[in-house]
């Protein structure tokens, strides 16, 4: 005890997040998130070329990647975190608790994630790898949560890394099957959609796999590559669950684009974007949606769905967005006096009845 | 963002000896991750001047505890960690969000052969439950299972009673343990929560800070304690589950005021259950109602849809703001069981792994049902009886 005898040097107060969270009991809701971006794709793809070239990429960040064999049953995942600019990889084990998750709003895998948050004094990003036949909507279901619970990780984007070379093939190799292929779903959730090894095919052929790609899910974004060299701004901190960040939305309302596609493959899952230049009802639309989501009425499958609002008796843009069952509908800023205000909903999924939906949109009006 | 709210929050931390603002702490209450409170100091010259005083919460924090509990620890009471699947004989470390801390709990139970179990009595582990297509899926009962669950329910409410009627001052959680596991039992069902996940109790004791999932343990009943008794009784292949917040000896107007609008969001909750009603509206009316009160609304743990399975879809957040799926169709059960809480929102977690207490330690209340949505409304499943004990002060008016 005889150091004691003498003080030490007192340090800096400072909200270092996992020390402050344990002690600061504050209520304002400055929780800053690190946000999870979810990369799928089909074995071979290059998800993992992906995920080394993020990892050991100059960029300042610290990113924990969490190789999710979720689905499958075992309590602990393997994270791999790069100590920093050119740091050493420090391999972590992520304990999914076998829990209970009666009464829990939030499922282990997100519990998981954020007692990674909080045993590391900083993590810029989290990156979860899915194993090549995940589908990613029960992902996107768990990550996506409500702002409420202020969690401190935040579902930013789903990126799904195809093989340029062999895609093609993957699409057309279940044309006539029953089974749903995994390839669909996975570039119909896809908010950002690497178009890898584009080194292998002609430019025209890139053109026409980009074509393929947008026909399915035409709002995500495809970037091409060789070895998944792409600029991270792409995967990193892209906030598309959050409806607050509209701009990507906003482009919706650049009218001229069409968003709705064909469907090449005769599997049904395409995008389809219908508008409304009525302002319509709030209540009406809910009900709509909640048909079409929850009951099924129409028998088609929405997988995801992004809308800009145009709502009676407000002057507030609204929000739509839909994975699977979940949505929610919230205002996200004031028209400006410029803006022609519009409905604009573009729904991704399959066997979409765009005349159903047409007419059910139009039957929002007041 | 961030820099702002950081601001405001040091600014709030002034120095332990002077009470000038503090830009100081001290470096060994951080490695022990004791309260920011005691460890700020505005110059290395106050901490210095303190260091002589400040140093015994070190000392303290690191003290090896139970001595209070040094009997029953010799007579097999341990405390429980790991989620309930160990016990050590030494108080975890943990920094104590208030007065409460963990206690020993007493030996397993025993439940005689002939009761029907679930899956998980005897290894701790939920096997059909996690996997049950009713966890996507909402359930619309049989005339048959419905007639089980009015059965069972009724079965559970007369054990909750029989809890309520034994708790007073000096009574421990454990002995209200007791009377639920033989009351339930001696009624020929199984205490849900036994071994469910290694739970190693046979229901859930929240007294004061503890919002939910609370051990039963040696802790003695204070005068002056609110205390939630929650229970879940399998019988005939059903669960009902319910819960009640009590008080102990005479409380303070504050506790009283808690427990009264944790009651009300309750009843407010179930008035709007019929079918075509979104889940999602439940938590608008329990925040409005506490809210309104100056109350905060607990968002870790919510509702749930309940039957042959005891836990499973829906399940029912009791904020605002929640996307929670679905409308409520007749010959669905669920519960609503809103947690509220006397000051923050938060929760955490202690050692046990399961009790979940208000991160700022003040008092959380909560109520529960077992609820069937009917053609016109809602039957509550697990509704109070004549001879159910009028222990509520607003109920006798």
């Amino acid at each position: 005890m005889a150091d004691d005898e003498e003080p030490p040097m007192a340090v800096q107060i400072q909200s270092d997040f996992s020390f402050g969270k344990n002690l600061s009991v504050e209520e304002s809701s400055d929780t800053v998130s690190v946000g999870v971006t979810v990369i799928t794709g089909y074995l071979g793809a290059g998800k993992s070329t992906l995920v080394n070239y993020i990892l050991n990429g100059k960029h300042g960040k610290k990113i924990a990647v969490i190789l999710n064999e979720f689905g499958e049953e075992i309590g602990v995942e393997r994270a791999m975190i790069n100590e920093g600019e050119g740091g050493a990889l420090v391999e972590e084990w992520v304990e999914l608790a076998n829990g209970c998750i009666c009464c829990t709003v939030k499922h282990s895998l997100v519990q998981a994630l954020e007692q990674l948050v909080q045993r590391k004094d900083r993590l810029d990003h989290i990156l979860l790898e899915t194993t090549g036949l995940a589908n990613p909507a029960p992902l996107a279901s768990i990550l996506w949560l409500d702002d409420q619970l202020e969690s401190e990780v935040k579902l930013d984007c789903i990126v799904t890394v195809v093989d340029a070379k062999n895609l093609r093939f993957q699409l057309n190799e279940r044309r006539d099957s029953s089974s749903f292929p995994e390839a669909f779903n996975q570039i119909a959730f896809a908010d950002t959609i690497i178009m890898n090894k584009v080194d292998l095919i002609s430019q025209e052929e890139s053109d026409e796999l980009e074509k393929e790609i947008h026909s399915i899910n035409s709002l995500a974004s495809v970037i091409r590559s060789v070895r998944c060299q792409v600029d991270l701004s792409n995967i990193l901190d892209c906030q598309a669950y959050d409806s607050t960040h509209v701009s990507r939305l906003e482009s919706l309302l650049e009218a001229n684009k069409s968003l709705t596609t064909t469907d090449l493959h005769d599997t049904g899952v395409r995008t389809l974007c219908i508008s409304e230049p009525h302002p319509i009802n709030l209540d009406k639309v809910r009900l709509w949606l909640e048909e079409i989501l929850w009951d099924k009425k129409l028998d088609m499958d929405v997988y995801r769905c992004k809308a800009v609002l145009s709502i009676q008796n407000s002057d507030q843009m609204h929000i739509l967005q839909a994975v699977k069952e979940i949505y929610e509908i919230v205002p996200a800023r004031k028209w400006s006096e410029e803006e022609s205000r519009t409905n604009k909903i573009v729904f991704i999924g399959h066997k979409l009845d765009e005349e159903a939906l047409k007419t059910g949109l139009r039957d929002c009006r007041p | 963002m961030a820099g702002e709210s950081d601001a405001s929050n040091i600014a709030t931390l002034l120095c332990a000896r002077c009470e000038k603002p503090a830009h100081l702490q001290c470096p060994k209450c951080m490695d022990l991750k004791l309260p920011r409170e005691a460890a700020s100091f505005c110059t290395q010259e106050c901490f210095k001047a303190a260091w002589s005083s400040h140093k015994s919460v070190h000392v303290k924090s690191l003290a090896v505890p139970g001595d209070e509990n040094s009997d029953l620890i010799s007579q097999g009471w341990l405390y429980c960690v790991k989620k309930g699947q160990a016990r050590t004989a030494k108080l975890p470390h943990f920094d104590w969000t208030g007065p409460l801390k963990q206690y020993p709990i007493s030996t397993k139970r025993f439940v005689p052969a002939e009761i029907e179990k679930p899956d998980w009595a005897i290894d701790g582990t939920p096997k059909i439950e996690p996997n049950s297509d009713l966890q996507h899926v909402f359930e619309i009962k049989t005339p048959e299972q419905i007639q089980r669950m009015r059965e069972t329910c009724r079965i559970a409410r007369e054990v909750l009673d029989a809890a309520a009627r034994v708790i007073r001052p000096g009574v421990t959680t454990d002995e209200i343990d007791r009377v639920v596991h033989e009351a339930t039992i001696a009624r020929g069902g199984y205490p849900s929560p036994l071994n469910y996940y290694f739970f190693p109790k046979s229901c859930c004791t929240s007294v004061n800070e503890v919002i939910c999932h609370g051990i039963p343990d040696a802790r003695k009943l204070e005068d002056g304690d609110i205390v939630n008794v929650d229970v879940t009784v399998c019988y005939k292949g059903c669960h009902g589950d319910l819960n009640e917040t009590y008080f102990v000896g005479n409380v303070d107007e504050a506790s009283l005021q808690l427990v009264k609008c944790t009651y009300e969001c309750l009843e407010k909750a179930i008035a709007i259950v019929k079918p075509g009603v979104r889940f999602r509206e439940i938590g608008e009316i329990v925040n409005r109602h506490a809210t309104m009160s100056g109350l905060s609304v607990v968002r870790s743990y919510c509702g749930h849809g309940i039957g042959d399975l005891f836990h499973c879809a829906p399940n029912i957040p009791h904020y605002a703001r929640n996307k929670a799926v679905g409308v409520m169709k007749a010959g669905q059960t669920f519960t609503i069981e809103p947690m509220i809480n006397a000051g923050s929102w938060r929760d955490r977690t202690w050692p046990d792994g399961w009790a979940a207490v208000t991160a700022d330690g003040k008092r959380s209340a909560q109520f529960e049902h077992t609820l069937l949505v009917t053609e016109t409304g809602v039957e509550v499943l697990t509704a109070r009886l004549p001879s159910s004990p009028p222990v509520f002060p607003w109920m006798l008016k």
